[in-house]
């Protein structure tokens, strides 16, 4: 592709933002956790487990370092940067999980636009809805933005138009989002890997999933590259009724070439295309009722045609007082490998999450959260010699601290 | 006061003062006092409601210097009722920037509102409704309602608004308020007269639902 690679953008976008007119806003956070968990060898370490911590990384462990920088540059144009760490075997200590430009001028007539240009989410998770992308509501996000966090990042430039109709004395706003972007060609890696998994764990953008991959046969889970010069697209659009309901919808396709490969991180280009829908009704009385749905598939052919269809479904119930919190969460997950039988990389599942957090001031928050993962994974037997079913619970306590300020 | 009284310059001063001093009694003694009482379809009281009486016959209430703050990513006041002409000074009281914006066709205009960057008052010369947003934070709402009308208020806590010392005529009272939500503005015509007149507004549809409360403002809108 004739754009910016993702690294020459962020040092132009460093540049740009070196000569600031305006006071720049910062964020740092320190989560710390404590860990009770039976979870299976985790994805993290290449094995079949479905969550961030197993039964091999109990007790104290840091759940994230993670800093934030938002540098207006004049009134309209502003620069974010995102960066965390994670102390997961990952490949840099410190690493980026957002860092994009946006243009946001003024409305006009009730129509405002906005541009963001360089690596960020797609608008599609009604649950990641807090500061550096984290859901509010639990430790551990559902699997739809789990996968999220896990595969998929825009890296390219979006365009989005608001009709801010609460501004002109109707109770609706409605948005419409339309992006191409590159760089995420090894989207699905990681579904057809090891399916859906429940953590809390952005993949960064010159990271890559967990641990190294010693297996020379298997990628490198490096899911930032451009390996097709292919450009890929999403749509979406959202209605708001006041600040009560938003409904979201997104389609997303990677235009990925299934038969381009990229050695240096010894991975095809996964043809993966989906359809987002959520749906998040709060009510006056502390309630929230978030229903998230996520329907797609990815191919990859290399030599022969193997694709994957993936759904997954999402029903959340909170209900907050005051400073506290109490979330129940339902998920189900399906992958269903359409290829060759003996090499299942299909699963089904579900699970359950319960969680209470309590915001202690303005700096601390403290969450303890009940997390059980239900899965039927054929490759365990076959890879790992282990039952298919697996059963896996975790009890995390999480404190963070968190600071904020301008300069 | 007579003829005959004019012909002694004292006299006629004397007279003079007299008849001031029975204009202003009678004035006084004529004039009606107003009690409006704003009920929501469900019999509470409809607080913080705003409402005008106009006429004809008076010009509208000296302009004021008011302020709208920005504080914890709120503007304060979140409704301000403003003389036409008045004119409104945009603090900003966080730490944060905001930008604070409005194309309402009552006044139109965009300030960015830097920590330590202070901007000269906005003038509201059109009476009508002003919704303000910020660029930045969308959950951030409030009105500046603009009127040409002598008497104005918002309802207290009790629905109640009250104005003593009303020189009696016919005025057009206008309520409005946030979360109204009837089919057509509210405007009834009141003929004051030299006594105490109460007038009870009932809406005839629920109001639309408040802002939430309470969700912190790091969430995204």
């Amino acid at each position: 592709m004739g754009l910016l690679s993702p690294s020459r953008a962020l040092w132009l976008a460093m540049f740009v933002a070196g000569a600031p007119a305006c006071a720049a806003d910062w964020e740092l956070a320190l989560d710390l956790r404590a860990v009770s968990s039976d979870g299976r060898e985790s994805f993290l370490d290449n094995g079949q487990g479905k969550l961030r911590f197993d039964e091999d990384h109990q007790g104290i462990q840091l759940g994230r370092l993670r800093a934030a920088w938002n540098q207006p540059l004049g009134e309209v144009f502003s620069a974010h940067v995102e960066a965390s760490t994670w102390d997961d075997d990952d490949k840099n200590p410190i690493d980026l999980t957002e860092a994009f430009l946006e243009y946001r001028p003024y409305p006009r007539g009730g129509l405002r636009t906005r541009v963001r240009l360089g690596a960020f989410y797609p608008p599609m998770s009604l649950e990641s809805r807090a500061l550096g992308w984290e859901t509010p509501y639990t430790i551990t996000p559902s699997a739809i933005s789990s996968w999220i966090g896990e595969e998929i990042r825009t890296i390219g430039l979006e365009g989005q138009v608001d009709w801010l109709g609460t501004r002109l004395g109707y109770d609706f706003d409605l948005q419409l989002t339309a992006a191409v972007f590159g760089w995420n060609d090894p989207a699905g890696t990681m579904l057809g890997a090891h399916g859906f998994a429940f953590h809390d764990r952005q993949t960064t953008l010159f990271g890559r999933v967990g641990a190294p991959q010693p297996d020379p046969e298997f990628a490198k889970k490096e899911l930032f590259h451009e390996i097709d010069g292919r450009p890929g697209y999403y749509v979406g659009a959202q209605a708001r009724y006041l600040d009560r309901a938003v409904l979201n919808v997104l389609h997303y396709d990677n235009r990925a070439d299934p038969t381009a490969r990229l050695p240096s991180i010894r991975d095809l280009a996964w043809l993966t295309k989906f359809d987002a829908v959520a749906l998040r009704i709060e009510t006056g009385g502390g309630w929230t009722l978030l229903l998230q749905g996520l329907d797609g598939t990815t191919v990859i052919d290399p030599g022969f045609w193997l694709d994957w269809e993936f759904d997954s479904q999402s029903a959340l119930l909170a209900r907050r007082m005051g400073a506290h919190m109490l979330t129940v969460r339902y998920d189900e997950f399906n992958v269903l490998f359409r290829g060759d039988p003996l090499e299942s990389g299909s699963e089904d599942g579900n699970a359950w999450a319960l969680a209470y957090s309590y915001d202690s001031g303005e700096h601390w928050r403290f969450a303890l959260e009940w997390l059980r993962v239900d899965s039927d994974v054929p490759a365990r037997v076959e890879l790992l010699g282990e039952p298919a079913f697996a059963r896996e619970s975790k009890v995390e306590f999480s404190a963070r601290y968190s600071l904020s300020g301008s300069f | 006061m007579s003829r005959r009284d004019q012909e002694s310059p004292f006299r006629w001063i004397t007279a003079a003062a007299l008849v001031c001093l029975a204009w202003c009694c009678g004035v006084q003694a004529q004039a009606g006092s107003l009690t409006v009482t704003v009920k929501q379809r469900n019999d509470k009281p409809l607080v913080g409601a705003v409402i005008t009486l106009e006429t004809p016959a008076l010009p509208s209430a000296s302009p004021i210097a008011a302020i709208m703050d920005q504080v914890n990513l709120a503007f304060v006041p979140d409704v301000l009722v403003i003389p036409l002409h008045s004119k409104v000074l945009f603090p900003n009281s966080d730490a944060i920037s905001h930008q604070v914006y409005s194309f309402s066709s009552a006044r139109q205009f965009q300030l960015p509102l830097y920590r330590g960057k202070t901007y000269p008052p906005v003038v509201f010369d059109q009476p009508g409704v002003v919704t303000l947003g910020c660029n930045i934070h969308d959950n951030m709402l409030a009105y500046i309602v603009v009127t040409g009308a002598p008497y104005f208020g918002r309802t207290g806590a009790d629905g109640e608004w009250i104005v003593p010392n009303l020189p009696p005529g016919k005025y057009s009272l206008r309520l409005w308020h946030p979360l109204i939500n009837e089919p057509q503005e509210v405007e009834r015509t009141v003929n004051i007269a030299a006594d105490r007149d109460v007038l009870e507004l009932r809406l005839s549809r629920d109001l639309r639902p408040a802002p939430l409360k309470g969700r912190p403002h790091s969430w995204d809108y």
